[in-house]
């Protein structure tokens, strides 16, 4: 209902996902979640589309947008499918180590097929014992000689086994804590690198999770991002800019529930009225509407703060991700509710967007863990 | 074999039609569209002629077929360069017959071969060409052919100005009849200097791997529209279809959709269907669609609008979701 | 390698057809207008030959000027160069009169290796406009191709018959229409393009511009005209039944054991 003012770039952007949602998405997204099948045509879209190129630098052939058109374009994208569009976001996620933190060579061997959509790529922190507790990383990285061999294993990593770069923090030297970790970049093909079985996932079923397996996994020195013992900087700071991404897949996610929930309930003839007619459903309705608003009011805001190259985002992005994913999780159970039996039905899409908003409450550290950090930079703010 | 005739003495102001041999196989479709023609040719009181371009003499398989044809004469262009359809040679050959025997009307069964060369002879002779013709009739001395057209229930009249008259003709329209006496069969002798070079060359030939749908003559054909919602729905006619005993129709926009092959179209630029059972799911009866079926015996539509203008024409009309009709009705016929 | 030609038609919104009521013929005018979906696979080939061989592409569209952002959806989808042919003396104008103006527009943007259109349109569906243009060219045609590449400077196309595939050598310049399954993926509109495209020129050819024989154009230069036109209408005809599904499929069941075609 809030109108924005977008640019004709961003209207055109907005646009652009509409078409490509429409036609390589909304037919099969049902289909997809149904049969948890990945399929490549609307990443191949999205990358002939240029689409992946939004937050890279023009040097590299990318448009040299910023968070908000990554959120646009993540938002828009989510209203098709939540699988889609975590493999796009999560790709964006895997990108940023080396936009922020790679050298000119790095930056020149990667970011122009990344921008292209040729190569996905992964961001590989959590491990069996490590989730929340990311510094509990076991995954070794021994240097030797030229090179650096890897030891591991990284659990529920999004885009395993179809992305050709993958962002991994290791552990360099055990002694130092948390500033032991490294970050490095390896690649689908690097010997002793191998990715596990695909998770069977309760939603964003469309999109591939996996493990990882180092076995003396032996990569060039050169695939160092930033020095050693800048891991978990490199991974913390990704994640600063990662999180509105997951706002904003939230926003598409509860923006599809309540459309189809509204059309619902407006057609609905119950006791001689469409239901939306009875207060119990038109106030559940005009909830939705004031925590959508109010969620995507947070995320434009927040990412357009990003942009505007605040040093200290973690709190505010932080704040946008938990807010937009938890009322995410309201407004889709709500939609469930508000279409009864049919809601419950896996013929129609309101359960998916259920399923699939669960997990946004999870990945990309859980709400529990955003509270962590909100408090934490709170007490920084309000000596 | 036959009577060798030079090409420039040829009779004049004929009523043509193109058929269509491929792989020394000949294509029934040429034999249908004889049935309008020769109503056409009686009533301008003109010749049929049935064209025929082949390689070789010996590759003609279908004689007999060609000798009940309704065809007053058969002509053959016989020159080992045709035995593969090159367009652009076939083309010069046809137009070469036109400027020597000035025919009244050129006319093509709507095959995609037909549908190839139609349109290149009306360019090389500058003439013009209505496609999909499904009715011909004369009105005072001249060719009225009708189709139906943009998408409404409008049925189109159209005559062609210039000459010869050239139409394709819609597949199944017309069923074969045979005539009374048996054709005069000719071989066209053309000029020397003729060039029979052609810029095609045909490599190689891969034969479809599916049959070819027996559509257009089935006996009980189950159809299905937009309204089976998806192309999962739409695949389990085919499991009704093997029930019954049936073939598979579709309209125009699932074959677009992608739900199945175009070859099973029913339509006017299709398939036509005469069977005895026409049974349409979710078919709302675009005339696109119902000129396609309209001459089934008896039709059957399942659909949510009662309105709906193959509801209006069906002998049995159900109200009811397609989908649900569909898949309950298997489940019981399985039982 | 030349230049490769693709052409394009904006056709009527399915269901959004204004017929003229004295000339029978479609007004384009004004109404909103499509890229005719089987145009996308023609773009699709043009794009990837393009790509493939490193040659520059033009599109040409014959319309009123609402059809001018479908060539800029061409531009986005990687077309350098957008022609378009408005003229009010084209209107009415049946395949001779458009295969007449195309072709010439092709000779004028001469020379060329390639002409890829679309199967046929979902409004007038005759596919007679590739192979006429060809014919008026004097260049080989070929209908329903699936894949085409080069070969020691020959084009090799697959094209589709009733029969099967055949594989065609083609010898110089010709015209292909695409078929409609050619592609299992169609490439969307490229973003970069689509930011670019408001920069770029199309260029806008009219009669004069092309040496056109008024006579051969718009409905004179129509031989085939539409002389009647009759709505059907349809009557009820027979018995219409509503109900639950159940006994809706029960009716059914009924009526194909009458009818013997499953037993008892």
């Amino acid at each position: 209902m809030i109108q924005y003012n977008f640019t004709e770039e961003q209207k055109i952007l907005i646009d652009l996902i509409k078409q490509i949602g429409e036609e390589y998405i909304k037919p099969y997204a049902l289909e997809w979640d149904e049969k948890e099948i990945y399929d490549e045509k609307p990443i191949r879209a999205l990358a002939d589309a240029d689409l992946f190129g939004i937050i890279i630098p023009e040097d590299y052939g990318g448009l040299g947008w910023g968070s908000f058109e990554m959120c646009l374009a993540v938002e828009k994208l989510s209203y098709y499918c939540g699988g889609v569009s975590t493999t796009y976001a999560a790709s964006f996620l895997g990108s940023y180590p080396i936009l922020l933190f790679g050298n000119k060579e790095q930056k020149e061997k990667y970011l122009p097929d990344i921008a292209k959509g040729k190569k996905l790529c992964a961001f590989a922190l959590t491990e069996p014992q490590a989730g929340s507790d990311a510094f509990a990383i076991k995954t070794t990285a021994k240097k030797e000689g030229e090179f650096y061999i890897l030891n591991g294993m990284k659990q529920w990593i999004t885009n395993g086994g179809i992305a050709d770069i993958y962002i991994v923090i290791a552990v360099t030297d055990p002694s130092k804590g948390a500033r032991g970790a490294s970050a490095f970049i390896v690649e689908k093909n690097d010997p002793g690198f191998s990715v596990g079985k695909k998770e069977k996932k309760l939603g964003l079923r469309a999109s591939v999770t996996t493990e990882l397996f180092f076995n003396d996994c032996k990569i060039p020195k050169n695939r160092l991002l930033a020095r050693e013992g800048m891991g978990f900087i490199v991974a913390l700071r990704t994640l600063d800019f990662g999180r509105c991404g997951a706002g904003a897949q939230a926003l598409g996610i509860a923006q599809a529930a309540m459309e189809v929930s509204l059309k619902h309930a407006t057609s609905r003839i119950q006791f001689g009225q469409p239901i939306y007619n009875f207060q119990a459903v038109n106030h559940t309705f005009a909830d939705m509407a004031v925590k959508i608003e109010a969620a995507r009011a947070l995320i434009y805001n927040v990412a357009k703060f990003i942009d505007s190259g605040a040093k200290e985002i973690s709190g505010a992005s932080s704040i946008a991700k938990c807010f937009a994913t938890d009322i995410a999780m309201w407004v889709t159970e709500r939609a469930i509710q508000m279409m009864g039996g049919f809601g419950y039905m896996r013929d129609y899409p309101v359960q998916k967007y259920f399923r699939d908003a669960k997990c946004l409450q999870i990945y990309e550290g859980t709400n529990e863990i955003q509270r962590n950090i909100i408090a934490r930079e709170l007490i920084k703010y309000y000596k | 074999m036959f009577e060798r005739i030079n090409i420039e003495n040829l009779s004049k102001g004929n009523i043509l039609a193109f058929g269509e041999f491929y792989r020394n196989e000949l294509n029934n479709s040429s034999l249908e569209i004889l049935s309008p023609l020769k109503e056409v040719a009686q009533a301008l009181n003109k010749k049929l002629i049935l064209l025929f371009l082949i390689g070789s003499l010996e590759d003609i398989k279908n004689l007999e077929e060609i000798k009940k044809s309704l065809a007053d004469e058969v002509w053959f262009v016989v020159n080992n360069e045709l035995k593969d359809l090159k367009d652009d040679l076939y083309t010069e050959v046809l137009a070469q017959i036109v400027k020597s025997s000035q025919p009244y009307g050129l006319f093509f069964p709507a095959t995609k071969i037909g549908m190839s060369l139609a349109p290149r002879v009306a360019g090389a002779l500058k003439v013009g060409l209505c496609a999909h013709v499904n009715y011909l009739e004369v009105k005072d001395n001249q060719i009225i052919m009708s189709r139906p057209t943009y998408g409404e229930n409008i049925i189109a009249k159209l005559v062609s100005k210039s000459s010869p008259v050239m139409a394709t003709i819609s597949l199944g329209a017309f069923n074969i009849k045979y005539g009374e006496r048996e054709p005069l069969m000719k071989e066209i002798i053309f000029p020397e200097n003729f060039s029979w070079s052609s810029k095609l060359k045909i490599r190689n030939f891969i034969p479809s791997k599916k049959k070819l749908t027996k559509l257009s003559t089935a006996k009980i054909v189950v159809s299905g529209g937009r309204g089976l919602k998806n192309k999962e729905t739409f695949q389990k006619l085919f499991e009704l279809a093997e029930v019954l005993g049936a073939e598979v129709g579709a309209t125009r926009p699932v074959c677009y959709e992608g739900w199945v092959e175009e070859e099973r179209m029913i339509g006017v630029s299709g398939v036509t269907v005469k069977p005895k059972i026409y049974i349409g799911f979710g078919i709302s009866g675009a005339l696109q669609h119902t000129v396609g079926m309209e001459n089934s015996e008896f039709i059957i539509a399942v659909n949510t609008d009662k309105d709906a203008p193959l509801v209006k024409m069906a002998n049995l009309a159900l109200i009811g979701d397609a989908r649900k009709i569909l898949e309950l009705l298997l489940k019981k016929l399985k039982n | 390698m030349e230049k490769l030609i693709v052409c394009i038609k904006g056709v009527p919104e399915p269901g959004s057809v204004k017929v003229d009521p004295e000339t029978h013929a479609l007004k384009r005018e004004s109404m909103e207008l499509i890229l005719n979906p089987n145009d996308r696979s023609a773009l699709e080939m043009a794009v990837r030959l393009k790509n493939d061989y490193n040659i520059e592409l033009v599109v040409i569209s014959m319309g009123p000027p609402n059809v001018i952002p479908l060539l800029k959806h061409a531009y986005a989808l990687g077309v350098d160069q957008m022609v378009l042919l408005s003229d009010r003396a084209f209107a009415g104008s049946d395949t001779l009169a458009t295969s007449y103006v195309l072709a010439e527009t092709i000779k004028k943007l001469s020379p060329f290796s390639l002409v890829l259109m679309g199967l046929k349109s979902i409004d007038g569906e005759t596919a007679q406009v590739p192979p006429e243009t060809a014919s008026l060219l004097g260049i080989p045609s070929l209908t329903n191709v699936k894949s085409l590449f080069m070969e020691d400077n020959k084009w090799i196309a697959i094209r589709e018959t009733e029969y099967g595939e055949e594989e065609v050598e083609v010898e110089g310049p010709l015209v292909c229409s695409v078929s409609p399954t050619a592609f299992e993926y169609i490439r969307p509109p490229s973003l970069k393009r689509l930011l670019e495209v408001k920069n770029k020129e199309t260029i806008v050819w009219q009669a004069g511009d092309l040496n056109l024989d008024s006579q051969r154009l718009g409905l004179s230069g129509s031989p085939t005209q539409v002389v009647e036109v009759i709505e059907k209408k349809i009557e009820t005809k027979g018995i219409i039944l509503e109900g639950e599904p159940e006994e809706l499929v029960e009716k059914l069941i009924e009526v194909l054991k009458e009818k013997a075609l499953i037993k008892n």
